[in-house]
């Protein structure tokens, strides 16, 4: 894999892991800088271009999530947050606020690597797709990323976006969760592991926000996922 | 007698009893002593001695007549002019106003009756007296009755009796009440503090007492203060600490993998990574077990038992390699129940309850998993086949790091797994019990069904 080197910014008040990790990432073409605080670090992001963002939740000062939503309001830069282990609230808050994927601190480094492969991964591979999907009263264009119900756009993140359409691409299957786990954040499905089911109900919760009740998504207990589509719904 | 309540009250109902018993005794015997002072005095000098007294010194000496009357007799004699009013300028017994309105005085006494029949007159109960200056004055003998020892006498000795009876146990138990029911207020804050409710106060309860037990339970509050901010000193230590400790793990987790690099794969580089692991492990069980005690930040919903306990074996399994390899897992779920509570401190108890019977039961067999509806409670209960554990043991698993008996050695697990469970099921209402079955350990949980 020869891609161009691709910079990544940490936002995490550790001076020293960030120096590590930098070292620890530079063989695989990956350009690391790190800022030790949130107010720097959406600096930083203004001025340079990253295509992803490590920002630990737990900062001195300007809370990490307070600088997650400040830079959502203006990126779609996938971002891998830092939690602390254990800290739900925390975990879900952060998905909730847009946030690619998480990682609780202290991580396996080859599992942070793994990660930011496969998202970046998956935003490449993003750019280079097309069409759209409609199921039910859903219209997802792939290409810009939009998801439009009756003439009105709605919010995802990036993860969101890729478990609705990939959801949508076998309407009325269950989609293990294995599967969703593999295909949507490029790595196997772990015990423990809620980021799924937290991805799932958050994409619900913003479907129901916009009265959108055809498709419904389902749960099969213990299984995984589907998108169920009425046809002769509304 | 072991209630204070009970206590306050018979000691106040009877020294209540005791005292009306010895008022009895004394009005009883000044009663006596007036019938005897009675007996001795004649009616009938008294009143020569009075028609003598005023005979000598008019109006005067009739008055200092009355007013010089032994003791008991005075309350008896009641002397009243032509203007119907006493000499000593006292009340007059109703009984005395009965009669005098009855004959009246001279003048206004019913000429007709006379002149209709002149032989007849009204009975005179009574002495009249004419003074020196041709005034009538009316002497009246009393009995010693009053109208309303009447009314009481009327109702008899047993009346009376049960009317004290009745009178004085309820005041004496509006007095017991009054000062065991803070008590007992105090009584069930020190057990709701005990029981780990750290912000209960009492003084609401209490009231605004300026009295002893006021002053005990604000001192009582204040001690509950100390004690909470003690214990949320020191769980806020315990959570920072183990914070703390997280950066360098951290930081030694990068090293390790940079050294790896370096160096290629080696055997002790392994074992480092794995005991950071442990480690790391440890302090999260640590932080969870102290998060699980603070104010929860989790809201609480509607929880199905069934779906989470399902979700939470398929995590076990799979943490274990199932199905490839690993323990077997089975699971019964007879009744679909939901209960209101914490769904992330739920999942924790259960998958802590679930982890220690497959590590304990690996080499010993299966594991089973129900969940039923026993009166209201939803049951969860987790069998493995590990052998069980001594009995005078049993609550004690419970605790944080126990560690079981000697034959079981260096623990690999850290102890805190059951402990976590057991803050988790208290977190949500239940309780959760150990117990030994034919091959191995039996954990209960208890839950409020909701309503």
């Amino acid at each position: 894999m020869n891609a161009p080197n691709a910079k990544i910014l940490i936002i995490d008040d550790d001076r020293e892991l960030g120096e590590m990790l930098a070292e620890f990432l530079a063989p695989d073409h990956l350009d690391v800088s790190a800022c030790l605080s949130g107010e720097d670090g959406l600096q930083a992001l203004r001025d340079g271009s990253y295509e992803l963002l490590i920002l630990d939740i737990m900062l001195p000062g300007m809370n990490g999530l307070d600088v997650l939503k400040e830079v959502r309001k203006g990126s779609d830069i996938p971002v891998i947050m830092l939690t602390a282990r254990g800290e739900d609230v925390d975990r879900i808050l952060g998905l909730e606020f847009g946030a690619d994927d998480y990682l609780a601190k202290p991580f396996n480094p080859r599992e942070l690597l793994a990660r930011i492969k496969a998202i970046m991964r998956r935003t490449r591979s993003n750019e280079r797709r097309e069409g759209s999907v409609s199921v039910g009263t859903l219209e997802i264009d792939v290409r810009s990323r939009r998801v439009v119900a009756g003439g009105q756009s709605i919010r995802l993140t990036g993860t969101e976006f890729e478990l609705l359409r990939c959801l949508a691409e076998s309407p009325g299957e269950i989609v293990s969760k294995e599967q969703l786990a593999r295909d949507v954040l490029g790595r196997r499905h772990m015990p423990y592991d809620r980021s799924i089911d937290t991805h799932i109900s958050n994409v619900r919760r913003k479907l129901s926000d916009a009265g959108v009740d055809n498709p419904s998504i389902r749960s099969q207990r213990g299984v995984g996922y589907l998108l169920l589509v009425d046809e002769h719904g509304s | 007698m072991r209630s204070l309540l009970l206590r306050i009250f018979v000691a106040f109902w009877s020294i209540i009893l005791i005292t009306i018993a010895v008022a009895a005794a004394i009005g009883h015997s000044y009663a006596e002593r007036t019938r005897i002072a009675l007996q001795n005095f004649e009616v009938g000098d008294a009143v020569l001695e009075a028609s003598a007294a005023l005979q000598e010194n008019g109006r005067e000496g009739l008055t200092d007549w009355l007013r010089n009357l032994p003791g008991p007799a005075e309350k008896l004699f009641y002397v009243v002019d032509d203007k119907g009013k006493d000499l000593l300028g006292r009340r007059l017994p109703e009984i005395v106003r009965i009669s005098l309105r009855r004959f009246g005085d001279r003048e206004s006494r019913p000429k007709r009756a006379q002149r209709d029949q002149p032989n007849l007159r009204p009975a005179r109960p009574f002495t009249q007296l004419i003074g020196p200056d041709e005034r009538e004055y009316t002497v009246f003998v009393v009995p010693p009755h009053s109208v309303r020892a009447k009314w009481l006498a009327d109702r008899g000795l047993g009346g009376l009796i049960v009317l004290a009876l009745i009178v004085s146990a309820v005041a004496s138990f509006i007095l017991a009440q009054t000062l065991s029911r803070p008590i007992r207020q105090l009584r069930s804050s020190a057990n709701a503090i005990a029981e780990g409710r750290l912000d209960t106060r009492v003084a609401e309860g209490v009231g605004k007492r300026r009295d002893e037990l006021g002053l005990l339970a604000a001192d009582f509050d204040r001690m509950a203060d100390e004690l909470q901010s003690a214990w949320q000193k020191q769980t806020e230590l315990t959570r920072n600490v183990s914070h703390e400790l997280r950066s360098p793990l951290a930081r030694l987790r990068v090293a390790l993998e940079l050294a790896r690099r370096k160096t290629g794969d080696l055997a002790e580089l392994d074992r480092i990574d794995l005991e950071t692991e442990r480690l790391n492990e440890l302090i999260g069980q640590i932080l969870e077990y102290s998060r699980l005690d603070v104010d929860s930040a989790e809201r609480l919903s509607n929880i199905d038992l069934g779906e989470l306990l399902h979700s939470v074996v398929d995590d076990v399994r799979f943490e274990h390699g199932y199905p490839d390899s690993g323990v077997n897992i089975e699971f019964d779920s007879e009744d679909s129940c939901t209960i209101n509570g914490f769904p992330g401190a739920l999942r924790s108890c259960f998958e802590n309850v679930l982890r220690n019977a497959v590590q304990h039961g690996r080499n010993g067999g299966d594991v089973r998993v129900r969940l039923g509806i026993e009166s209201s409670q939803a049951i969860v209960a987790v069998e493995d086949q590990g052998g069980g554990v001594p009995e005078q043991e049993l609550a004690k698993i419970f605790e944080p790091f126990y560690r079981l008996g000697s034959k079981q050695g260096p623990a690999r697990q850290s102890g805190l797994g059951l402990a976590i469970a057991s803050r988790a099921a208290t977190l949500n209402g239940g309780t959760i019990r150990a117990s030994n079955h034919a091959n191995g350990l039996r954990v209960e949980i208890r839950l409020p069904l909701a309503t």
